[in-house]
Protein backbone atom coordinates (compact mmCIF):
# COMPACT_ATOMS: atom_id res chain seq x y z
CA UNK A 1 0.00 0.00 0.00
CA UNK A 2 1.26 3.44 -0.91
CA UNK A 3 -0.36 6.84 -0.46
CA UNK A 4 -1.13 8.00 -3.98
CA UNK A 5 -2.78 11.36 -3.37
CA UNK A 6 -2.01 13.71 -0.52
CA UNK A 7 -3.43 17.21 0.12
CA UNK A 8 -0.02 18.74 0.82
CA UNK A 9 2.72 16.46 -0.49
CA UNK A 10 3.57 15.66 -4.08
CA UNK A 11 5.21 12.30 -4.66
CA UNK A 12 8.01 12.27 -7.17
CA UNK A 13 8.77 8.62 -6.82
CA UNK A 14 11.02 8.16 -9.83
CA UNK A 15 11.65 4.96 -11.77
CA UNK A 16 11.02 1.64 -10.09
CA UNK A 17 14.02 -0.39 -8.95
CA UNK A 18 14.30 -3.87 -7.44
CA UNK A 19 16.00 -5.27 -4.33
CA UNK A 20 15.94 -8.61 -2.53
CA UNK A 21 13.90 -9.53 0.51
CA UNK A 22 14.81 -12.98 1.86
CA UNK A 23 16.20 -13.76 -1.63
CA UNK A 24 12.92 -12.78 -3.35
CA UNK A 25 13.00 -9.86 -5.77
CA UNK A 26 10.85 -6.94 -4.60
CA UNK A 27 9.97 -3.72 -6.46
CA UNK A 28 10.50 -0.34 -4.85
CA UNK A 29 10.90 3.34 -5.61
CA UNK A 30 14.39 4.72 -4.90
CA UNK A 31 12.88 7.54 -2.83
CA UNK A 32 11.43 5.12 -0.29
CA UNK A 33 12.82 3.62 2.87
CA UNK A 34 13.31 -0.15 2.96
CA UNK A 35 10.45 -0.41 5.46
CA UNK A 36 8.09 1.55 3.17
CA UNK A 37 8.98 -0.63 0.20
CA UNK A 38 8.45 -3.82 2.22
CA UNK A 39 5.16 -2.46 3.52
CA UNK A 40 4.01 -1.76 -0.03
CA UNK A 41 5.02 -5.30 -0.96
CA UNK A 42 2.80 -6.66 1.82
CA UNK A 43 5.57 -7.54 4.29
CA UNK A 44 4.40 -6.75 7.81
CA UNK A 45 6.76 -8.87 9.92
CA UNK A 46 10.24 -7.37 9.79
CA UNK A 47 12.01 -9.30 12.52
CA UNK A 48 11.69 -11.09 15.84
CA UNK A 49 12.08 -10.05 19.45
CA UNK A 50 15.50 -11.07 20.80
CA UNK A 51 14.44 -13.20 23.77
CA UNK A 52 11.01 -14.70 23.04
CA UNK A 53 11.21 -14.56 19.24
CA UNK A 54 7.85 -12.87 18.83
CA UNK A 55 7.13 -11.16 15.50
CA UNK A 56 8.12 -7.50 15.26
CA UNK A 57 6.90 -4.97 12.70
CA UNK A 58 7.11 -1.27 11.95
CA UNK A 59 6.62 0.73 15.13
CA UNK A 60 8.30 4.10 15.68
CA UNK A 61 9.31 4.70 12.04
CA UNK A 62 11.98 7.22 13.12
CA UNK A 63 14.90 4.91 13.90
CA UNK A 64 14.52 4.86 17.66
CA UNK A 65 12.71 1.78 18.81
CA UNK A 66 14.71 -1.23 17.54
CA UNK A 67 11.53 -2.90 16.25
CA UNK A 68 12.52 -2.93 12.57
CA UNK A 69 16.08 -4.34 12.88
CA UNK A 70 16.92 -6.29 9.74
CA UNK A 71 20.04 -7.62 8.06
CA UNK A 72 21.02 -5.46 5.10
CA UNK A 73 23.84 -6.74 2.88
CA UNK A 74 25.04 -8.88 5.80
CA UNK A 75 25.04 -6.06 8.38
CA UNK A 76 22.72 -6.82 11.30
CA UNK A 77 20.64 -4.36 13.35
CA UNK A 78 19.89 -2.06 10.41
CA UNK A 79 17.03 0.37 11.08
CA UNK A 80 15.16 -0.16 7.86
CA UNK A 81 12.52 2.44 8.73
CA UNK A 82 15.06 5.22 8.18
CA UNK A 83 17.24 3.55 5.56
CA UNK A 84 16.70 4.33 1.88
CA UNK A 85 16.30 1.41 -0.47
CA UNK A 86 18.99 0.97 -3.15
CA UNK A 87 18.97 -1.22 -6.24
CA UNK A 88 20.08 -4.79 -5.64
CA UNK A 89 20.52 -4.66 -1.85
CA UNK A 90 19.83 -7.88 0.04
CA UNK A 91 17.47 -7.44 2.97
CA UNK A 92 16.87 -10.37 5.31
CA UNK A 93 14.70 -11.00 8.31
CA UNK A 94 16.74 -10.96 11.53
CA UNK A 95 16.00 -13.78 13.95
CA UNK A 96 16.73 -12.37 17.40
CA UNK A 97 19.98 -10.61 18.23
CA UNK A 98 22.15 -9.52 15.36
CA UNK A 99 25.29 -11.49 14.60
CA UNK A 100 28.12 -9.06 13.89
CA UNK A 101 30.64 -9.88 11.20
CA UNK A 102 34.15 -10.58 12.37
CA UNK B 1 16.11 5.91 62.16
CA UNK B 2 16.74 5.85 65.91
CA UNK B 3 18.81 8.53 67.63
CA UNK B 4 21.48 6.10 68.81
CA UNK B 5 23.29 3.28 67.01
CA UNK B 6 26.27 1.14 67.94
CA UNK B 7 27.71 1.54 64.44
CA UNK B 8 26.86 4.13 61.78
CA UNK B 9 28.09 3.44 58.26
CA UNK B 10 28.25 6.39 55.89
CA UNK B 11 27.83 5.35 52.26
CA UNK B 12 25.41 2.89 50.66
CA UNK B 13 27.63 1.32 48.04
CA UNK B 14 29.02 -2.18 47.92
CA UNK B 15 31.55 -1.39 50.68
CA UNK B 16 29.05 0.14 53.11
CA UNK B 17 26.44 -2.56 52.56
CA UNK B 18 28.87 -5.48 52.76
CA UNK B 19 30.42 -4.08 55.95
CA UNK B 20 26.92 -3.72 57.47
CA UNK B 21 26.12 -7.31 56.52
CA UNK B 22 29.34 -8.77 57.93
CA UNK B 23 29.00 -6.78 61.16
CA UNK B 24 25.42 -7.94 61.66
CA UNK B 25 26.44 -11.51 60.90
CA UNK B 26 29.01 -11.27 63.71
CA UNK B 27 26.43 -9.99 66.17
CA UNK B 28 26.88 -6.23 65.89
CA UNK B 29 23.37 -5.68 64.58
CA UNK B 30 22.67 -2.21 65.93
CA UNK B 31 23.87 -0.67 62.70
CA UNK B 32 22.66 2.22 60.54
CA UNK B 33 23.70 2.75 56.93
CA UNK B 34 23.32 6.36 55.75
CA UNK B 35 23.22 7.00 52.02
CA UNK B 36 23.08 10.44 50.39
CA UNK B 37 20.90 9.23 47.51
CA UNK B 38 19.87 5.62 46.86
CA UNK B 39 21.92 2.42 47.32
CA UNK B 40 24.52 2.07 44.51
CA UNK B 41 24.00 5.69 43.41
CA UNK B 42 27.72 6.44 43.70
CA UNK B 43 30.70 4.62 42.26
CA UNK B 44 29.24 1.11 42.76
CA UNK B 45 26.36 1.61 40.37
CA UNK B 46 28.65 3.24 37.82
CA UNK B 47 31.47 0.73 37.89
CA UNK B 48 32.46 -1.88 35.32
CA UNK B 49 31.87 -4.55 37.99
CA UNK B 50 34.74 -6.72 36.84
CA UNK B 51 35.98 -9.44 39.16
CA UNK B 52 39.66 -10.08 38.60
CA UNK B 53 41.99 -12.38 40.50
CA UNK B 54 45.01 -11.73 38.32
CA UNK B 55 46.86 -9.31 40.56
CA UNK B 56 50.54 -8.66 41.00
CA UNK B 57 50.72 -8.47 44.80
CA UNK B 58 49.95 -11.26 47.26
CA UNK B 59 47.64 -8.98 49.22
CA UNK B 60 45.44 -7.97 46.29
CA UNK B 61 45.40 -11.47 44.84
CA UNK B 62 44.36 -12.87 48.24
CA UNK B 63 41.60 -10.28 48.66
CA UNK B 64 40.36 -10.96 45.13
CA UNK B 65 40.48 -14.77 45.34
CA UNK B 66 38.62 -14.91 48.63
CA UNK B 67 36.11 -12.30 47.42
CA UNK B 68 35.51 -14.28 44.23
CA UNK B 69 34.66 -17.35 46.27
CA UNK B 70 31.98 -15.30 48.01
CA UNK B 71 30.69 -13.80 44.74
CA UNK B 72 30.32 -17.37 43.45
CA UNK B 73 27.72 -18.04 46.14
CA UNK B 74 26.59 -14.54 47.03
CA UNK B 75 22.85 -15.30 46.69
CA UNK B 76 23.06 -18.18 49.15
CA UNK B 77 25.55 -16.31 51.34
CA UNK B 78 23.22 -13.35 51.79
CA UNK B 79 19.85 -15.07 51.32
CA UNK B 80 19.01 -13.11 48.18
CA UNK B 81 16.17 -14.45 46.07
CA UNK B 82 17.39 -13.04 42.75
CA UNK B 83 20.53 -13.63 40.72
CA UNK B 84 23.57 -11.44 41.37
CA UNK B 85 24.51 -11.90 37.72
CA UNK B 86 27.93 -13.44 38.16
CA UNK B 87 29.37 -14.41 34.80
CA UNK B 88 32.77 -16.06 34.89
CA UNK B 89 33.92 -15.66 31.32
CA UNK B 90 37.52 -15.07 32.36
CA UNK B 91 39.86 -12.11 32.07
CA UNK B 92 42.28 -11.93 29.19
CA UNK B 93 45.07 -9.52 30.09
CA UNK B 94 47.00 -8.76 26.92
CA UNK B 95 50.62 -7.58 26.96
CA UNK B 96 51.80 -4.95 24.49
CA UNK B 97 55.27 -4.21 25.88
CA UNK B 98 58.27 -6.29 26.93
CA UNK B 99 58.13 -4.75 30.39
CA UNK B 100 54.48 -5.66 30.78
CA UNK B 101 55.06 -9.20 29.52
CA UNK B 102 57.94 -9.68 31.98
CA UNK B 103 55.77 -8.33 34.80
CA UNK B 104 53.00 -10.75 33.86
CA UNK B 105 55.38 -13.69 34.35
CA UNK B 106 56.15 -12.45 37.87
CA UNK B 107 52.45 -11.85 38.54
CA UNK B 108 51.66 -15.44 37.56
CA UNK B 109 54.00 -16.70 40.27
CA UNK B 110 52.30 -14.45 42.83
CA UNK B 111 48.88 -15.60 41.66
CA UNK B 112 49.81 -19.28 41.76
CA UNK B 113 51.10 -18.86 45.32
CA UNK B 114 47.59 -17.91 46.47
CA UNK B 115 45.71 -20.39 44.31
CA UNK B 116 44.67 -18.37 41.26
CA UNK B 117 44.21 -20.65 38.26
CA UNK B 118 45.84 -18.30 35.75
CA UNK B 119 48.19 -19.07 32.89
CA UNK B 120 50.06 -17.41 30.05
CA UNK B 121 49.01 -17.87 26.44
CA UNK B 122 50.81 -17.07 23.18
CA UNK B 123 49.21 -15.30 20.21
CA UNK B 124 47.59 -18.51 18.94
CA UNK B 125 46.25 -19.11 22.43
CA UNK B 126 44.77 -15.60 22.47
CA UNK B 127 43.04 -16.34 19.15
CA UNK B 128 41.59 -19.51 20.63
CA UNK B 129 40.03 -17.55 23.49
CA UNK B 130 38.87 -14.57 21.39
CA UNK B 131 38.96 -15.57 17.70
CA UNK B 132 38.21 -12.09 16.31
CA UNK B 133 40.89 -10.22 18.28
CA UNK B 134 43.64 -8.34 16.46
CA UNK B 135 46.89 -9.61 17.98
CA UNK B 136 49.08 -7.05 16.18
CA UNK B 137 51.63 -5.64 18.61
CA UNK B 138 50.82 -8.16 21.32
CA UNK B 139 53.46 -10.35 22.93
CA UNK B 140 51.10 -12.68 24.73
CA UNK B 141 48.42 -12.65 27.37
CA UNK B 142 47.43 -14.03 30.72
CA UNK B 143 44.11 -15.73 31.24
CA UNK B 144 42.11 -16.81 34.26
CA UNK B 145 38.82 -18.53 33.48
CA UNK B 146 37.39 -17.87 36.95
CA UNK B 147 37.56 -14.09 36.57
CA UNK B 148 34.45 -12.35 35.33
CA UNK B 149 31.89 -9.79 36.30
CA UNK B 150 28.71 -9.50 38.35
CA UNK B 151 25.78 -7.16 38.62
CA UNK B 152 26.85 -4.35 40.97
CA UNK B 153 23.24 -3.39 41.78
CA UNK B 154 22.10 -6.88 42.71
CA UNK B 155 25.30 -7.61 44.67
CA UNK B 156 24.84 -4.45 46.75
CA UNK B 157 21.15 -5.15 47.32
CA UNK B 158 21.93 -8.74 48.26
CA UNK B 159 24.16 -7.45 51.06
CA UNK B 160 21.74 -4.68 52.01
CA UNK B 161 18.67 -6.91 52.19
CA UNK B 162 20.61 -9.55 54.11
CA UNK B 163 21.79 -6.91 56.57
CA UNK B 164 18.27 -5.52 56.98
CA UNK B 165 16.91 -8.96 57.77
CA UNK B 166 19.39 -9.14 60.63
CA UNK B 167 18.20 -5.78 61.97
CA UNK B 168 20.35 -3.21 60.20
CA UNK B 169 18.62 0.09 59.35
CA UNK B 170 19.24 1.82 56.03
CA UNK B 171 18.43 5.49 55.64
CA UNK B 172 18.57 6.75 52.07
CA UNK B 173 18.38 10.34 50.80
CA UNK B 174 20.11 11.48 53.96
CA UNK B 175 23.19 13.70 53.90
CA UNK B 176 25.89 13.64 56.56
CA UNK B 177 26.78 17.22 57.45
CA UNK B 178 29.19 16.74 60.35
CA UNK B 179 30.37 14.60 63.23
CA UNK B 180 30.51 14.95 66.98
CA UNK B 181 33.78 14.12 68.74
CA UNK B 182 34.12 13.87 72.53
CA UNK B 183 37.39 13.25 74.36
CA UNK B 184 39.11 12.12 71.20
CA UNK B 185 36.38 9.62 70.33
CA UNK B 186 33.64 9.81 67.73
CA UNK B 187 30.31 10.31 69.44
CA UNK B 188 27.71 11.41 66.91
CA UNK B 189 26.82 11.87 63.26
CA UNK B 190 24.99 15.02 62.18
CA UNK B 191 22.66 14.42 59.25
CA UNK B 192 20.02 16.24 57.25
CA UNK B 193 17.48 14.25 59.30
CA UNK B 194 18.93 15.01 62.71
CA UNK B 195 21.79 13.91 64.94
CA UNK B 196 22.52 10.24 65.58
CA UNK B 197 24.77 9.13 68.41
CA UNK B 198 27.21 6.35 67.62
CA UNK B 199 30.04 4.33 69.14
CA UNK B 200 31.69 3.66 65.82
CA UNK B 201 31.42 5.44 62.47
CA UNK B 202 32.61 3.81 59.26
CA UNK B 203 33.35 6.07 56.34
CA UNK B 204 32.62 4.22 53.07
CA UNK B 205 32.13 7.25 50.84
CA UNK B 206 34.60 6.44 48.05
CA UNK B 207 35.70 9.61 46.30
CA UNK B 208 34.23 11.72 49.11
CA UNK B 209 36.11 9.84 51.85
CA UNK B 210 38.76 12.52 52.32
CA UNK B 211 36.13 15.25 52.70
CA UNK B 212 34.23 13.14 55.24
CA UNK B 213 37.39 12.36 57.20
CA UNK B 214 38.34 16.04 57.19
CA UNK B 215 35.18 16.72 59.21
CA UNK B 216 36.82 14.91 62.15
CA UNK B 217 40.23 16.41 61.42
CA UNK B 218 41.65 13.32 59.73
CA UNK B 219 43.71 13.71 56.59
CA UNK B 220 43.33 10.99 53.98
CA UNK B 221 45.32 10.98 50.74
CA UNK B 222 42.29 9.92 48.67
CA UNK B 223 41.24 11.85 45.59
CA UNK B 224 38.30 11.43 43.21
CA UNK B 225 39.08 10.77 39.56
CA UNK B 226 36.52 10.52 36.78
CA UNK B 227 36.41 7.36 34.70
CA UNK B 228 33.97 6.88 31.85
CA UNK B 229 32.23 3.83 30.48
CA UNK B 230 30.01 3.14 27.50
CA UNK B 231 27.67 0.35 26.54
CA UNK B 232 26.54 -0.74 23.08
CA UNK B 233 23.42 -2.26 21.62
CA UNK B 234 23.10 -5.99 22.31
CA UNK B 235 24.30 -8.45 19.70
CA UNK B 236 24.64 -12.22 19.59
CA UNK B 237 27.30 -13.64 21.88
CA UNK B 238 30.75 -13.18 20.37
CA UNK B 239 33.18 -12.84 23.28
CA UNK B 240 33.50 -14.69 26.61
CA UNK B 241 36.22 -12.96 28.60
CA UNK B 242 36.89 -9.43 29.68
CA UNK B 243 39.70 -8.25 27.42
CA UNK B 244 41.97 -5.82 29.18
CA UNK B 245 45.18 -3.96 28.46
CA UNK B 246 47.12 -2.22 31.20
CA UNK B 247 49.42 -0.56 28.67
CA UNK B 248 46.63 0.83 26.50
CA UNK B 249 44.35 1.45 29.48
CA UNK B 250 41.16 -0.25 28.36
CA UNK B 251 38.81 -3.06 29.28
CA UNK B 252 36.01 -4.59 27.21
CA UNK B 253 33.48 -7.26 28.01
CA UNK B 254 30.25 -8.58 26.57
CA UNK B 255 27.45 -8.94 29.09
CA UNK B 256 25.21 -12.04 29.11
CA UNK B 257 22.51 -9.79 27.60
CA UNK B 258 24.77 -9.21 24.59
CA UNK B 259 25.66 -5.55 24.95
CA UNK B 260 29.34 -4.71 25.02
CA UNK B 261 30.54 -2.61 27.94
CA UNK B 262 33.90 -0.89 27.84
CA UNK B 263 35.94 1.72 29.63
CA UNK B 264 39.30 3.43 29.34
CA UNK B 265 41.60 5.14 31.79
CA UNK B 266 42.81 8.63 31.02
CA UNK B 267 46.20 9.36 32.65
CA UNK B 268 45.58 13.11 32.25
CA UNK B 269 42.25 13.10 34.11
CA UNK B 270 42.35 15.85 36.77
CA UNK B 271 41.28 15.42 40.40
CA UNK B 272 37.63 16.41 40.65
CA UNK B 273 34.13 15.27 41.52
CA UNK B 274 33.12 15.82 37.88
CA UNK B 275 31.42 12.67 36.58
CA UNK B 276 29.87 14.10 33.43
CA UNK B 277 30.26 12.42 30.07
CA UNK B 278 32.55 13.87 27.42
CA UNK B 279 32.57 13.41 23.64
CA UNK B 280 36.35 13.18 23.70
CA UNK B 281 36.04 10.00 25.71
CA UNK B 282 33.50 8.54 23.30
CA UNK B 283 35.72 9.19 20.31
CA UNK B 284 38.93 8.00 21.94
CA UNK B 285 37.39 4.88 23.47
CA UNK B 286 35.80 3.85 20.19
CA UNK B 287 39.08 4.29 18.35
CA UNK B 288 41.23 2.58 20.98
CA UNK B 289 39.07 -0.48 21.51
CA UNK B 290 38.41 -1.15 17.83
CA UNK B 291 42.17 -1.28 17.23
CA UNK B 292 42.23 -4.47 19.27
CA UNK B 293 38.67 -5.67 18.64
CA UNK B 294 37.80 -4.51 15.10
CA UNK B 295 34.59 -6.56 15.04
CA UNK B 296 33.02 -4.02 17.40
CA UNK B 297 33.44 -1.29 14.77
CA UNK B 298 29.86 -1.72 13.56
CA UNK B 299 28.26 -1.58 17.02
CA UNK B 300 26.18 1.41 17.99
CA UNK B 301 26.66 3.00 21.39
CA UNK B 302 23.45 3.31 23.38
CA UNK B 303 24.67 4.89 26.60
CA UNK B 304 27.71 6.49 28.18
CA UNK B 305 28.34 7.58 31.74
CA UNK B 306 31.01 8.61 34.20
CA UNK B 307 31.84 7.68 37.77
CA UNK B 308 34.49 8.34 40.36
CA UNK B 309 37.47 6.21 41.26
CA UNK B 310 38.68 6.86 44.84
CA UNK B 311 42.38 7.04 44.14
CA UNK B 312 45.04 6.46 46.80
CA UNK B 313 48.76 7.14 46.32
CA UNK B 314 49.68 3.45 45.98
CA UNK B 315 46.42 2.52 44.24
CA UNK B 316 45.31 0.33 47.11
CA UNK B 317 42.63 0.58 49.78
CA UNK B 318 43.05 2.53 52.97
CA UNK B 319 41.45 1.22 56.17
CA UNK B 320 42.29 3.75 58.80
CA UNK B 321 41.08 4.88 62.20
CA UNK B 322 41.24 8.65 62.72
CA UNK B 323 43.94 9.62 65.24
CA UNK B 324 41.92 12.43 66.84
CA UNK B 325 38.54 10.70 66.64
CA UNK B 326 38.93 7.08 67.68
CA UNK B 327 36.13 4.93 66.42
CA UNK B 328 35.98 6.83 63.11
CA UNK B 329 37.21 4.35 60.53
CA UNK B 330 37.61 5.13 56.85
CA UNK B 331 37.46 2.34 54.27
CA UNK B 332 38.19 3.86 50.88
CA UNK B 333 40.85 4.52 48.27
CA UNK B 334 40.14 1.33 46.34
CA UNK B 335 41.37 3.05 43.17
CA UNK B 336 39.03 1.33 40.76
CA UNK B 337 39.03 -2.17 42.18
CA UNK B 338 36.76 -1.83 45.20
CA UNK B 339 33.82 -3.83 43.92
CA UNK B 340 35.80 -7.00 43.32
CA UNK B 341 37.47 -7.01 46.75
CA UNK B 342 34.50 -5.75 48.77
CA UNK B 343 33.36 -9.13 50.19
CA UNK B 344 36.74 -9.97 51.73
CA UNK B 345 37.49 -6.39 52.81
CA UNK B 346 34.18 -6.26 54.67
CA UNK B 347 35.05 -9.49 56.48
CA UNK B 348 38.47 -8.10 57.42
CA UNK B 349 36.94 -4.97 58.92
CA UNK B 350 34.08 -6.80 60.64
CA UNK B 351 36.51 -9.28 62.19
CA UNK B 352 38.57 -6.35 63.44
CA UNK B 353 35.54 -4.60 64.94
CA UNK B 354 34.25 -7.73 66.67
CA UNK B 355 37.61 -8.76 68.07
CA UNK B 356 37.95 -11.82 65.88
CA UNK B 357 41.12 -13.11 64.31
CA UNK B 358 41.81 -12.67 60.64
CA UNK B 359 44.50 -14.17 58.41
CA UNK B 360 45.17 -10.69 56.98
CA UNK B 361 46.72 -7.89 59.01
CA UNK B 362 44.39 -4.88 58.91
CA UNK B 363 47.21 -2.57 60.06
CA UNK B 364 48.88 -2.93 56.68
CA UNK B 365 46.04 -0.89 55.19
CA UNK B 366 46.43 2.13 57.49
CA UNK B 367 47.74 5.48 56.23
CA UNK B 368 50.91 4.93 58.28
CA UNK B 369 52.25 3.06 55.29
CA UNK B 370 52.78 6.35 53.47
CA UNK B 371 55.13 7.47 56.25
CA UNK B 372 56.94 4.22 56.90
CA UNK B 373 57.23 3.46 53.20
CA UNK B 374 55.56 0.06 53.58
CA UNK B 375 53.46 0.77 50.52
CA UNK B 376 51.10 -1.80 49.09
CA UNK B 377 52.60 -1.60 45.64
CA UNK B 378 50.44 -3.09 42.95
CA UNK B 379 51.93 -3.37 39.47
CA UNK B 380 48.67 -4.23 37.70
CA UNK B 381 46.19 -1.37 37.92
CA UNK B 382 44.46 0.19 34.89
Amino acid sequence: MRIEAHPVLNFERGEKITFFYNDKEVEAYPTETIAAALHAAGVRKLGESPELHRPRGLFCAIGNCSSCFMIVDGEPNMRVCVMKVRPGIRVEEQKGKGVIRT
Amino acid sequence: MKNFYDVVIVGGGIIGCSVAFELAKRGRKDVLVIEREYLTSGATGRCGAGIRQQWGSVLNATLAVESTHIFENLEEYTGYDRSCGLNQGGYLLVAYTEKEWAQFQKNLQVQHSVGVDSYAVDLDGIKEIVPHINTEGMLGACFCAKDGHADPFHCTYAYARGAQRMGVDIETYTTVTGFGVENGRISAVETSKGTVKANVVINCTGGYAAQMAALVGDELPITPERHQILITEPVAHIMNPMVMSLHRHFYVQQTPHGSVIMGIGDPTEPVSHNIRSSWQYLEHNAWLVTQTLPAFRSLRVVRQWGGSYDMSPDRNPIINEAADARGFISVAGFSGHGFMVAPRTAILLANHLTGQEDSLDIQRFSVERYETGALLLEPSVV
